[in-house]
């Protein structure tokens, strides 16, 4: 992490929009599937088909927006730190799927994404130690 | 979940753990050697369509069931993550690594009875 570029060339900062862009993508390939589910019952494991809804084509403008910031933030900071600080998507989709999806979140999923948060949240612990100390 | 539903959520784990770790390995390329070596464009195309294959499969996940519910299941990328990492860029393994990782995993068999 040697010479670690500051204000908009931040790679902190491209990590947050990297993790925003995802979170975005996300939900838009969430409405262009659900859009798209009839038309090809047999290829649809595939996907190709979602590509005839706009929201995908929205999405993939934010795919590559992501995947741009992401390959940003590999030049600057290690993946065993990037990655997992990468992994609060995990708690932002559903919340987002919930509030602006309608999805239904039983309880138990509930719980099962909090303990997928937490063993993210303990994984990440030690190289965010890591990274104080450089 | 099916078995072939299964399977495709196994190849798009495989298809993003792969992806993540050659992306990073010719970003590190790209920083000693510039953009135009022979080496950093073959690992860049290979990163990239690894993701996109993963990309498509994720969109098919999609068409069959619910985002919040497929969505955690990328939890598991960050254990094939870490041992990728250890094996191939010799990063090291802890005790807090492995604690988080069966945590992760135990919330991914919650979401998945679920």
């Amino acid at each position: 992490m040697q010479n670690r570029p500051t204000g908009l060339a931040n790679p902190w900062l491209h990590l947050a929009l990297s993790v925003a862009g995802v979170t975005v993508y996300e939900l838009l390939l969430k409405l262009g599937a659900r859009e798209t589910a009839h038309i090809s019952d047999r290829w649809a494991w595939t996907g190709i088909s979602g590509l005839a809804s706009i929201y995908t084509w929205i999405a993939i403008v934010f795919v590559i927006f992501s995947l741009v910031t992401w390959l940003y933030v590999l030049r600057y900071i290690p993946l065993s730190l990037a990655f997992p600080i990468s992994q609060a998507v995990h708690v932002l989709i559903p919340l987002c799927s919930w509030i602006f999806l309608g999805e239904v979140i039983i309880s138990l999923r509930w719980c099962g994404i909090a303990l997928v948060t937490l063993g993210l949240a303990v994984v990440a612990k030690p190289v965010a130690r890591l990274e104080e100390r450089l | 979940m099916t078995l072939i539903s299964f399977v495709i959520v196994v190849i798009a784990l495989l298809g993003e753990v792969g992806g993540q770790i050659v992306l990073k390995h010719a970003m590190e390329l790209s920083n000693a050697n510039g953009f135009r070596s022979r080496k950093f464009l073959f690992l860049f195309s290979a990163g990239i369509l690894l993701m996109t294959v993963k990309f498509f499969l994720n969109l098919g996940l999609l068409q069959l069931y619910d985002l919040s519910f497929i969505y955690p299941f990328q939890g598991l990328c960050v254990i094939m993550i870490a041992l990728a990492a250890a094996v191939l860029l010799r990063e090291k393994l802890n005790l807090q690594l492995a604690v988080g990782s069966a945590l992760i995993s135990a919330g991914i068999v919650l979401v998945s009875l679920s």
